[in-house]
């Protein structure tokens, strides 16, 4: 009874003082929103339109009818129809184009005799996200225009474009941010909170009074884990609300990750603020050590399996990996719950290290 | 003489509460002058706009030939200011504190300066430990020595010596001294009446407002009017009750194990406090008449009865 | 009898400095002891190990016969006042009481019952929702002591309680202080008042991490060997350092218009002697508690020296 009583003497108190500094509610609730609306509109990856200049040499019906198909889908945009590939790298390098497409002559004549008939597409890869994407779209257009409706064996094609045909950049960001959001906000927040209490001398106090150190650790995580909660919540909601993000599995499994998520990132802060004692490093130990590896390591902006191998066991250890994988299994696949299993045992491991590893290095002394 | 520091119905308002109150005073040139008061009475409010930190609402003040809403600037280059929460950077050695505030104040011939602090300080010693390692009362004077470096005209030290042992609180109070020889106007506030007696004139605050401005002598002599008792070698606390209730008798305030007893003229005289005390069972009290102190003025002007201490 | 507060050995070093220096000190049931000593001389490392915050190199602690760095119910019956802020700044009185009493586990009822009392007592009673750190100087302090005083330890330490505050003030802690030790409360209280350390039953001297000396206040007055004298001059302010350089002289000190001296048990006449070239001349008086103080350090640093 004691124990609760103590434990809740201090979650009621950091409530208090949430309520009192509006500062940590507008970090823990605002930011996220904010920085999802920010990245969603702002920090698009889709480039819409791309010129492309068109060198048909071949000038058939089969090169036209390529084209037209080529150019179909509004994506890639024919900026000119040029005789001479050379014409093509002069406007790339005054940057007119971001690519062409050339059809050699006898392209038709190549397709009736059943032959191989290839054609060019060239790309200005100095700016390598547009060059890609360029590439991408060009595939997809020929993919699904010509090659596919001449009955040839069907061409592989991406996981991610199967579902997010539109290739669009907000479905596959929400995920993302939402774990990166709520690893920053929930790090950060504890990690302040603890750190406050050494700088203040209030710790001084505190461990004068006969509160144990785990209950001065739960006590602190619990107000801060329904903060957490809420911001995972919000930052759904809000991909729902703008972007139309949908939900496709079980709710049920992706709140037992989020707040096991939320809960090691806690921890995690925790620990820093522990190790730290001081507000300023604390924040610092706290942005890089969930901002980087939740951004850089999660898979969010790059995919893990196009990492070097070392990079990838690495990822082994960066929570924000499970949850993103979480986030995007329920929300876009709706893989059922049985598969993600595998994730909550992780997310659930990484918690549980923390909050120890904090509590035993939590040493009651203040020298 | 002349005058350094001129104030006029200077006024402080923090939305409905008024920090100082039309306060009017002025300082002569070399004048250690004492600012006292309860905690919040508006002492600190007074320095801080006195040295250009914060604006005043109403009032006029010149601090060295300058007006501090117009010049504040001007103002800050004239005067040293030290608080007790001087900012000293902790982890880094003395001289370096030093040789850092005589950067940021642009002193010629910086190195020169810094020597001659140290030297005036007495931390020749200490110049290379470390200041978060100094005990308090080193501090503190180091503290000043930064305030110095410029040579101001005028220093404001806000409690300098709070928390630090007599001992070094002696040490400090010979520095100011002869800070004030050599010209310096030290303008200072305390909460130890002792020191408040090395000060040539003090002000006293009340809520606000200046309540008394004089010599401590004459604070002594106008403030605390009839004559006081110090009763000595009795039980403090039992003794405190029976001589409170005494016709006659004004104030009791303990001092130590001792006790000081104000009487109104013409009221008891000490054979009479004597009996009282024997008759209540409490003998062999040794009671002597004494001149009052500065702190016996403090009690009598901020009279907790009516709050102000509190507030 | 068992001491209520023991510490044998106390020895503990930061780095190359050693802060306690090996203190033997018992306190024993309803005693008030003050800790009296330079700055630096190591009081609030003493109080922090005997609340259990920092651990000793060497020697031993015990509050009510138990290790107060590994007994937890040692933290039930133990009041502690740092020297620093150490209260929620952005929580209110009430707020801060309220959180101090759930983690003592009190009773809404004995809750509302000791507040009211301590509330009424340090007249914080009309401020109860203003924020601590709105509080001046005077009433934080108040406010520290009650934190502390809440939950009705036995043992209470308190590390410079009255540091920063207005005589009016310091006067009320110190009636409430007091009022806790007559009801059997030990208290440690370190101070750089002399008046407040005349106040306490024993005191102990402190001066680099040793005790010098210990005992009654009144006693250890009487013990010093050597004679107070107040000089009278026609400007006792000018004499001031020149007395001071006096050999012979230990301590010296405004008093009023007057100087107040310590002179080396024996050679008044001498002092008397030099005085004379510039027109002063001493009277015998009563040594005080800070003359004792003075003189102990100066023969500590003596010995050092």
């Amino acid at each position: 009874m004691k124990i609760w009583g103590r434990i809740y003497a201090l979650a009621f108190k950091e409530v208090l003082q949430i309520r009192r500094d509006p500062r940590t509610l507008v970090l823990a609730l605002v930011m996220p929103v904010l920085l999802l609306l920010l990245f969603g509109y702002g920090v698009s990856f889709d480039i819409d339109a791309i010129p492309m200049s068109v060198v048909d040499q071949d000038r058939t019906s089969s090169s036209r009818r390529l084209l037209r198909r080529f150019f179909a889908s509004g994506e890639l945009r024919p900026s000119g129809t040029l005789s001479d590939p050379d014409e093509a790298y002069a406007r790339f390098r005054t940057g007119q184009d971001l690519g062409a497409v050339v059809i050699p002559a006898g392209f038709q004549a190549r397709l009736r005799e059943r032959r191989p008939a290839p054609i060019q597409i060239l790309v200005d890869a100095a700016d390598g996200v547009t060059a890609e994407q360029t590439l991408g779209k060009a595939e997809s257009s020929l993919k699904a225009g010509a090659v596919v409706r001449r009955s040839r064996p069907p061409v592989e094609v991406r996981t991610y474009t199967m579902f997010n045909p539109e290739l669009r950049s907000a479905l596959f960001l929400v995920p993302g941010l939402a774990a990166y959001v709520v690893a920053l906000v929930s790090v950060l927040l504890t990690a302040l909170t603890v750190a406050r209490e050494w700088e203040l001398g209030s710790m001084q106090q505190l461990f004068a009074t006969p509160i144990r150190r785990g209950e001065i650790v739960i006590g602190k995580l619990l107000p801060y884990l329904a903060l957490g909660l809420v911001a995972v919540a919000l930052v759904i909601g809000s991909g729902a609300l703008f972007f139309g993000v949908p939900m496709r599995g079980a709710p049920g499994i992706l709140m037992l990750n989020s707040f096991l998520f939320v809960l090691g990132m806690l921890g995690q802060g925790l620990l820093i603020s522990v190790l730290t004692k001081n507000q300023m490093v604390a924040t610092q130990a706290a942005a890089m050590t969930s901002l980087l590896p939740s951004l850089l390591l999660s898979g969010f902006m790059f995919p893990i399996e196009n990492m070097p191998k070392i990079l990838q066991m690495i990822t082994v250890i960066i929570p924000a990996r499970y949850f993103i994988d979480t986030l995007r299994a329920v929300l876009l696949r709706g893989t059922p719950a049985s598969h993600l299993w595998g994730d909550t045992v992780a997310l659930a491991a990484f918690a549980l290290a923390m909050i120890v590893l904090s509590t035993a290095r939590f040493q009651r002394r203040i020298a | 003489m002349n005058t350094v520091i001129e104030v006029r119905d200077l006024t402080r308002r923090f939305g409905d509460f008024v920090a100082v109150d039309r306060v009017s005073f002025h300082v002569e040139k070399g004048e250690i002058f004492g600012y006292l008061g309860a905690n919040g009475a508006g002492k600190s409010t007074t320095i801080r706009m006195l040295c250009g930190l914060l604006a005043p609402t109403e009032g006029v003040a010149m601090v060295a030939g300058h007006d501090i809403r117009d010049d504040a600037r001007k103002v800050r280059a004239a005067i040293g200011y030290m608080s007790q929460k001087f900012s000293l950077y902790l982890d880094l050695p003395v001289r370096a504190n030093l040789e850092f505030y005589a950067g940021a104040y642009e002193i010629e011939s910086p190195r020169k300066r810094v020597q001659e602090i140290l030297e005036l300080l007495d931390l020749e010693v200490h110049r290379d430990q470390i200041t978060g390692a100094l005990p308090g009362g080193t501090r503190q004077r180091l503290g000043l020595g930064c305030a110095l470096l410029h040579r101001p005209e005028i220093v404001f030290l806000d409690e300098p010596t709070a928390g630090v042992d007599p001992a070094s609180r002696r040490d400090f109070w010979r520095l100011i001294r002869s800070l004030s020889r050599e010209g310096t106007t030290v303008f200072v506030t305390t909460h130890y009446m002792d020191e408040a007696e090395y000060c040539q004139r003090i002000g006293l605050m009340v809520d606000g407002r200046l309540a008394a401005l004089d010599t401590p002598r004459a604070l002594k002599r106008d403030l605390v009017p009839g004559r006081m008792f110090r009763v000595s070698n009795v039980d403090e606390r039992a003794s405190r009750a029976v001589l409170s209730g005494m016709s006659g008798v004004v104030d009791v305030q303990p001092f130590g194990t001792r006790l000081h007893v104000r009487v109104r003229p013409g009221g008891p005289e000490a054979p009479d406090l004597g009996k009282q005390l024997s008759q209540a069972g409490l003998s062999g009290a040794e009671i002597e008449e004494i001149e009052p102190t500065l702190e016996d003025v403090f009690l009598a002007v901020v009279d907790p009865t009516k709050g102000s201490a509190a507030a | 009898m068992n001491a209520t507060v023991l510490l044998e050995g106390l020895v503990r070093r930061f780095g190359k400095t050693t802060a306690v220096d090996g203190i033997d000190l018992e306190l024993s049931h309803g005693e008030l002891f003050g800790l009296v000593g330079p700055d630096g001389a190591g009081k609030t490392t003493t109080v922090r190990m005997l609340a259990g915050l920092i651990a000793p190199d060497g020697g031993r602690v015990r509050v009510l016969g138990e290790d107060p760095l590994t007994s937890a119910s040692v933290r039930d019956v133990l009041g502690l006042m740092p020297q620093e802020y150490s209260l929620y700044l952005d929580l209110s009185i009430r707020e801060n009481l309220q959180f101090f009493g759930r983690l003592y586990g009190l009773g809404r009822a004995e809750w509302a019952r000791r507040v009211e009392r301590l509330m009424r007592i340090t007249r914080l009673e009309p401020f109860m929702d203003r924020r601590a750190g709105a509080l001046s100087g005077g009433m934080y302090k108040k406010l520290a002591l009650s934190c502390a005083l809440l939950h009705e330890p036995k043992v209470l330490l308190l590390d410079e309680p009255t540091n920063g505050v207005d005589p009016v003030s310091r006067r009320e802690l110190w009636d409430l202080i007091h009022e806790f030790v007559q009801g059997g409360m030990t208290v440690l209280v370190c101070t750089p008042y002399m008046d407040e350390a005349e106040r306490c039953h024993r005191v102990g001297l402190l001066h680099r991490g040793r005790l010098i000396a210990t005992g009654e206040p009144a006693a250890l007055i009487r013990d010093i060997e050597h004679e107070t004298y107040t000089v009278h001059a026609g400007a006792g302010a000018e004499l001031f350092d020149e007395v001071f350089a006096f050999e012979d002289v230990l301590a010296a000190s405004p008093a009023g218009s007057e100087l107040r001296i310590v002179v080396r048990g024996g050679r008044a006449s001498e002092v008397q002697r030099r005085l004379d070239a510039l027109g002063g001349r001493l009277e015998a008086c009563e040594p005080t508690f800070e003359d004792l103080f003075l003189v102990r350090i100066k023969d500590a640093e003596g010995m050092a020296a």
